[in-house]
């Protein structure tokens, strides 16, 4: 199993099984996959838990401020690159597409795993290897704990 | 003795398992019981099993063995049947429904698809474009304490990202659907705009992971994370 960058920094490609992979693939193994009602399935208590409707939203103060002051701390010339160059690849789907829908609409349950092996705090047992997992599996994505606040609000 | 019970193939698949050991502490040889046209993929099991990080690699390590030589049809992690007439039972019964369900998938894997856009350049973007937000940010910026200044930057700042998240995110998916058999699109995690799994058949892949390719080099402030093939968990 392997992650091998391609094409610059912005991409991580995982082919087939392996624990390298396993980090993306977990929700799909816990939450997809063929169920069979009349077997038993054991209890994923210590994931379940805090499989939480989640939703990164928009309309709260709180997020409001926190926008507000990433962009006061931003070096507003540095690294400014041009818009998003998307329309290369989907012609015009873009504007026709959904430009027009509701704001804020980036919400919805987040996944299991990522709040499963993220989540520091708790010391339910189940969780001790998956967060094992977690603590190698996060490093290439990058992800920065100011993105992390606004999993508190609801709309 | 209980069983816990990995995957359903065809009575037709190799189903090469030898050297492959199951969940649990003390792990069991993996081995197939066979009824009618089908098989199901099991190993027994005589402890609680939990959802440890090993074991849901082996969940996940039995099904990329077995996808390797043909269709499988992957159980969610965690099911465990009383014994093996239990499931000889099962696979009798729905034999229908699952060579049906082996026979659409035939030839296809999932291919999952996440990405994060970078927030510092779309708020770049975003102030750039916007003469509202950059007049307010100068404003604060420039020591302005009026403190609805920074709420109404906030507004209109989340505003642009909710918008601009999801369009871009609706453009991705539309580059890459018509490529793929089938997809589901789910609630992207924490920090993420996109999260979308899809079903390609062999014949597809090749366009398909040049698709994935194109989009890296074009899009940028966007971070890829590329899965597949995988076993077409979300297509069962």
């Amino acid at each position: 199993m392997t992650v091998v960058p391609q094409s610059g920094s912005n991409v991580s490609r995982s082919t087939g099984g392996g624990t390298s992979s396993l980090y993306d693939v977990l929700e799909l193994i816990l939450d997809r996959g063929l169920v069979i009602d009349v077997f038993v399935r054991v209890s994923l208590v210590g994931i379940e838990i805090l499989k939480i409707d989640a939703r990164i939203v928009v309309a709260s103060v709180d997020t409001y401020l926190r926008f507000a002051e990433a962009c006061n701390r931003l070096d507003l010339e540095a690294g400014r690159k041009a818009p998003t160059q998307l329309t290369d690849v989907v012609g015009n789907a873009v504007e026709s597409g959904a430009r027009g829908k509701s704001k804020g609409a980036i919400s919805g349950v987040v996944d299991a795993v990522t709040q499963s092996l993220s989540g520091s705090s708790d010391d339910d047992e189940e969780q001790e290897e998956p967060e094992e997992a977690a603590e190698e599996e996060e490093a290439p994505r990058r992800r920065r704990p100011a993105r992390r606040t606004a999993r508190r609000e609801r709309e | 003795m209980p069983l816990y019970v990995y995957s359903i193939i065809a009575a037709a698949h190799p189903c090469r398992l030898d050297g492959l050991t199951g969940v649990g502490t003390e792990p069991a040889p993996v081995r197939a019981v066979t009824a009618g046209r089908l098989r199901a993929v099991v190993s027994d099991v005589d402890e609680e099993i939990r959802p440890r990080r090993r074991d849901l690699a082996v969940h996940q390590e039995v099904q990329d063995r077995l996808m390797t030589d043909g269709t499988v049809l992957p159980l969610q992690f965690g099911y465990t049947a009383p014994d093996d007439q239990a499931v000889t039972q099962v696979l009798l019964e729905h034999e229908d429904g699952y060579l049906e369900a082996l026979e659409r998938l035939r030839g296809c894997a999932e291919y999952q698809v996440k990405a994060s856009q970078d927030e510092d350049a779309l708020l770049r973007e975003i102030l750039h474009e916007s003469d509202r937000a950059r007049q307010l940010n100068d404003r604060i910026r420039g020591g302005d304490p009026d403190p609805r200044l920074p709420l109404e930057l906030g507004e209109l700042v989340a505003a642009e990202v909710g918008e601009r998240r999801e369009g871009l995110a609706a453009g991705l998916v539309q580059s890459l659907v018509p490529l793929a058999r089938d997809h589901s699109v789910r609630a992207p995690a924490d920090g993420d705009i996109l999260n979308i799994s899809l079903l390609v058949h062999d014949d597809d892949k090749n366009a398909f992971l040049e698709a994935e390719a194109r989009l890296t080099e074009q899009v940028e402030d966007v971070e890829f994370r590329f899965n597949g093939p995988l076993p077409p968990y979300s297509f069962v």
